[in-house]
């Protein structure tokens, strides 16, 4: 069972391993080539070094871009980190129909991002959704989605809010559950109650799982696609482009291959540079302290 | 420390309306204006209050036999995903939990960072492969895009669950003579099925509900219904809301009511991936 049944293992694994390396890594590392290279789709490419990386960063569309990713990420992860860790301590401190509940916040997590774009346009239908109505009722001023570009990154945070707190939720909820109620007990002793208890029982435990939920939710912002292009296909005029869609276009309908290759090698080092300090606490624990 | 007073009960059941409203509204609605005839479905009268029709479903089934042949494609791409992904998944997950050596340390450091690589990057090289290969919209390229997805968090959440099962169990196993895929099948199998459910409702609600990929690599033969319910919204200026409520209730009912007999294991699954992964 030990070290002498090794080339079993790797049997094992293989499968795993081949589909990963095979259907991403490899492709990966190919977009690296394509980004050094001119080439459209069927044209045999020629080397230009890093000129595909000067135009796409010369490229006001690609700041463009860039910016409006930065700042839903931003509004996206800690919004939902902050409800979602907000919903796990009003869990935790006991509420009615917890069971049930939890099936109705989990919701969410099976709607496609297809249906909650429906849902969401029909809510925000200018002048006529529901909560246009509720908006103008309350004498606020109307969400033009899909004339005014920040309203239509507004609602693309929203909708990505909504799809994924689940995720947040159940990351903050379960580490919650996992710290030990003498904890609170021995606090309350000392006379830590209320937002004292908080500040040095709760948040120092939950940090770990804040940290995770963090990561994990950055990444995966990062690479936002389905809701722009849903929602307000990046228009109007571009304005609402993230990294993602700017991509998708550069390379489906520009036809710039070598372009949209440098804007995705450009996503995968922003991904790496947010991964960093986790692979290394990661890498470490697997290969002792040494490594 | 437990005072129960009114005032902290009214408040707290208020709260639970808020969570509960902010996440079941959206999806009420659209599943309810979806029995609303088209006068009813912005009027603000007819809100709550309406005569219910079966008008967008059957304007859906005459009119949109795409949407039909989407659903069975889903249902086709989201089967082979799951078991493709949950059977390999199964048999990582069994190594990384009974082996350690570095270089299969290093082949699990692997699986992690790949979970780096956004999809969108590698649709780049992979679309003229696909072409050239002719897997271009067949259920096969988008099954083994699906299952790729997810084998690396299958693994790890496999790797989790199968850690729990005692080891003496797969050793009185091997003395007994059995080999090593007998004991996968006999021991391993039957105690890692909650890893294995798991796993099948990351994979079930990803494939089912996935976009892009189905969006760059599927045209006409294996087009999955979000796609179709993409296309309706997208159709011309004017959307026809009621066809379209019909279409999203249709391809969101089935994957919630899953969801929610299957929350015990989703929520094991998502924090054995994310405490681990």
């Amino acid at each position: 069972m030990s070290q002498r049944s090794a080339l079993p293992a790797f049997a094992l694994v293989s499968p795993v391993q081949l589909m990963v390396g095979g259907i991403i890594f490899l492709p990966a590392i190919y977009v690296f080539w394509l980004s050094l290279n001119q080439s459209s789709f069927g044209q045999a490419a020629t080397y230009v070094g890093l000129a595909n990386y000067a135009k796409v960063l010369s490229d006001p569309y690609f700041w463009r871009a860039l910016v409006n990713t930065v700042i839903v990420v931003a509004v996206v992860v800690h919004v939902e980190l902050l409800l979602g860790l907000l919903m796990a301590l009003f869990f935790a401190s006991g509420i009615p129909f917890r069971a049930l509940m939890l099936a109705v916040v989990l919701a969410p997590y099976a709607v496609s991002e297809v249906s909650a774009v429906v849902m969401w346009r029909y809510l925000f239908e200018p002048e006529v959704g529901m909560m246009s109505q509720l908006l103008a009722t309350i004498g606020l001023p109307p969400i033009e989605w899909s004339v005014n570009p920040s309203h239509g990154l507004l609602m693309v945070c929203l909708l990505s809010i909504w799809l994924h707190l689940p995720f947040s939720f159940v990351i903050l909820y379960a580490a919650r559950l996992a710290i030990p109620g003498e904890l609170y007990e021995a606090g309350s002793m000392d006379g830590a109650t209320g937002w004292r208890a908080f500040r040095r029982i709760t948040l120092p435990l939950l940090m770990p799982a804040l940290l995770i939920a963090a990561l994990f939710r950055y990444i995966f912002a990062f690479r936002l696609f389905s809701e722009v292009w849903l929602m307000t296909g990046g228009g109007p005029a571009r304005t609402t482009e993230v990294m993602a869609v700017y991509l998708y276009l550069e390379a489906f309908r520009y036809n710039s291959f070598g372009a949209a290759a440098a804007t995705g090698w450009l996503l995968v080092l922003a991904s790496l540079l947010l991964a960093v300090v986790y692979l290394r606490g990661l890498y470490r624990e697997m290969f002792g302290k040494h490594a | 420390m437990r005072k129960r007073s009114l005032p902290l009960a009214l408040l707290k059941l208020l709260g639970v309306l808020v969570i509960a409203a902010w996440s079941l509204v959206p999806i009420v609605l659209i599943v309810m204006s979806s029995f609303k005839a088209d006068r009813d479905i912005f009027s603000v009268a007819s809100r709550f209050k309406f005569e219910p029709t079966l008008v967008n479903y059957i304007q859906l089934w005459s009119r949109w036999g795409d949407f039909f042949t989407g659903l069975w494609n889903s249902f086709l791409v989201t089967t082979g995903a799951t078991v493709l992904a949950v059977s390999v998944s199964l048999l990582a997950g069994y190594a990384y939990s009974r082996h350690a050596s570095k270089a299969l340390q290093a082949s699990a450091f692997f699986l992690i960072f790949i979970r780096l690589i956004p999809p969108i990057v590698i649709t780049l090289p992979l679309f003229p492969v696909v072409n050239w290969l002719k897997l271009n919209d067949t259920h096969f390229i988008l099954i083994l895009l699906y299952a790729t997805f997810f084998v690396s968090l299958g693994t790890i959440v496999m790797r989790t669950f199968i850690d729990q099962i005692p080891r003496e169990l797969d050793e009185s196993a091997m003395i007994d003579g059995a080999s090593r895929f007998q004991i996968i099948r006999r021991v391993i199998f039957p105690l890692a099925a909650q890893g294995m459910l798991a796993v099948a409702v990351f994979v079930i609600v990803y494939a089912w509900n996935e976009f892009l990929f189905a969006f760059i690599f599927t045209t006409t033969k294996a087009k999955t219904a979000p796609l179709v319910v993409a296309e309706m919204i997208g159709a011309v200026e004017g959307v026809e809301w009621g066809v379209l409520f019909a279409a999203s209730a249709i391809q969101l009912l089935p994957v919630l009511a899953f969801v929610i007999l299957m929350q015990k294991h989703l929520v094991a699954g998502l924090t054995a991936g994310a405490v681990k992964g």
